[in-house]
């Protein structure tokens, strides 16, 4: 009965995370885009700082009508939004939040990240074929071929990490840059791949293809309103944080840090990097399709593998 | 009954129920779904018992870049020329999805049944479980590279063979450069 409660205890922790984290991300992402682009609406809205928008938000989600588009297919359409939550709520597990503070430790932490993110290519696919629309079909297709061609270079640009800490465990890593330093100076080429392509995965401006509303709407999300929408903006807030303190744990060294307790030195730099994601989505324009393809394949790619051969050259000389 | 227990079922029903309806559904694309609901849960039964490296990798393969393959080839191939099986004549209808998943089915169960006993037979078999490995990466990493580094770099060698391969034959296919 122990292992129930630990679990259903971590579930909800979890969950209350997410939805906090959301509510904060999104009044974080209209200050910053107000600022950055002179947009008045975000920098006068009532209430401390603003933060009535994001509850103002959540009222108009939970309000509005949750309409299914005659033709769809019933069941991929339905779940396509709880599916997307599942591996945003799954990669929780392995995040060394603090020096003994992780949901579940395992040893092969890295591999489960990059396996578990993959499936959201499937609720993306399930959502877009199951509109019955061509825009969400489109979004869908550009989606799928952007998480395919970014996933490579994402997990070879890890592989840097992993070769000189000596283990895909997540807290081992963040413990060798205790003694080591901070693994973002030797894998500066790492962190730079690393980096874009995980603001790929995630689908954000300069990468947002999947949902370039000026071309198809927005993609696969298209035929959704209310709570079922909120679910896939839960899921890609989700991803931003988990996808930036994975970034924090291998390249800024986690929990590391002078005075302050482990946990919060990991949220301030997840944070910090998530609010540099924000600042590149709302400073670069949109790039064409075949820009981010070239870029995978012929720039990324190359790239990663070339460090993690002069990663290995350079240890086995050592 | 204790909890792993209570998971191993669960799991092994998903397995179970979604692999069959991958073999029985009319539309491709819910075959596809159902597939990749079946490699989630036979990463799942790894992961209870605690290989948990080959679960990862299970999902990293099969559930998700296999699963890509699989998306993409059914969204570039024409949905009129997928239609599902019916049958015509008496092996048609052996061979199609409707009818033909009973003879094969209990052809496999028998084999895997017979194999089962076999096994449990063979002297030198652990009657009793053995404890986890603590940390299985580095036995897996161990045994690829260190015993059976040959095998390993045979496969590697199929492998970038079929790759080259496919490349051709698209190339002399299509005629056209994208």
């Amino acid at each position: 009965m122990n292992i129930l409660l630990a679990a259903a205890l971590k579930v909800v922790g979890v969950l209350v995370f997410v939805m906090a984290n959301a509510f904060m991300l999104i009044w974080l992402e209209r200050k910053v885009s107000g600022y950055i682009q002179r947009r008045y609406g975000p920098l006068r809205v009532g209430g401390p700082a603003g933060i009535y928008q994001s509850a103002a938000d959540i009222l108009k989600l939970l309000a509005k009508e949750d309409f299914m588009p005659g033709g769809a297919d019933r069941w991929l359409w339905l779940l396509a939004p709880v599916v997307s939550m599942v591996p945003a709520v799954l990669v929780y597990l392995v995040l060394p939040i603090g020096r003994t503070f992780t949901l579940q430790d395992l040893g092969v932490g890295l591999v489960f990240f990059s396996s578990v993110t993959s499936f959201t290519l499937l609720a993306i696919f399930m959502a877009g074929w199951g509109s019955n629309n061509k825009y969400s079909l489109l979004g869908a297709m550009r989606a799928g071929a952007q998480l395919f061609s970014y996933e490579v270079p994402l997990i070879l640009s890890t592989i840097g990490v992993v070769l000189i800490a000596g283990s895909l465990r997540l807290q081992t890593i963040v413990a060798a840059q205790t003694q080591h330093g901070w693994f973002f100076f030797e894998q500066i080429v790492g962190f730079i791949v690393f980096f874009i392509a995980s603001i790929a995965e995630l689908n954000r401006t300069p990468f947002d293809l999947a949902e370039g509303e000026s071309e198809i709407i927005a993609g696969y999300h298209t035929e959704y309103s209310g709570m079922r929408w909120a679910m896939f903006m839960l899921a890609e807030y989700s991803n931003l944080f988990t996808s930036s303190a994975l970034g924090v744990a291998l390249f800024f060294g986690g929990w590391h840090g002078p005075w302050l307790p482990g946990w919060v030195w990991f949220l301030l730099k997840t944070y910090i990097v998530v609010f540099v994601g924000m600042w590149i989505r709302w400073t670069l324009p949109r790039i064409r399709i075949d820009q981010l393809l070239d870029l995978g394949w012929k720039f990324l790619l190359p790239v990663s593998v070339a460090n993690i051969l002069g990663t290995a050259l350079v240890l086995m000389v050592r | 009954m204790n909890w792993p227990m209570v998971a191993f079922l669960f799991l092994a029903a998903m397995v179970l129920v979604s692999a069959w309806r991958v073999a029985t559904t009319p539309s491709i694309t819910h075959a596809t779904l159902f597939l990749a609901t079946t490699f989630a849960g036979v990463a799942g039964l790894f992961f209870l018992l605690q290989a948990d490296f080959l679960a990862a990798v299970q999902l990293l393969i099969y559930a998700g870049a296999v699963m890509a393959v699989v998306i993409f080839a059914v969204m570039l191939s024409d949905m009129r020329d997928i239609e599902p099986v019916r049958g015509r004549g008496l092996a048609a209808q052996v061979a199609s999805s409707q009818f033909g998943w009973l003879p094969l089915a209990g052809a496999t169960v028998l084999f895997v049944l017979f194999m089962l006993v076999y096994v449990h037979a063979a002297p030198g078999w652990p009657k009793t479980p053995v404890a986890a490995a603590p940390d299985s990466t580095s036995y897996i990493a161990g045994a690829l590279f260190g015993s059976y580094a040959l095998p390993f770099e045979v496969a590697s060698v199929l492998l970038l063979a079929a790759m080259i391969g496919a490349i051709i034959l698209t190339r002399q296919e299509g005629g056209r450069r994208s």
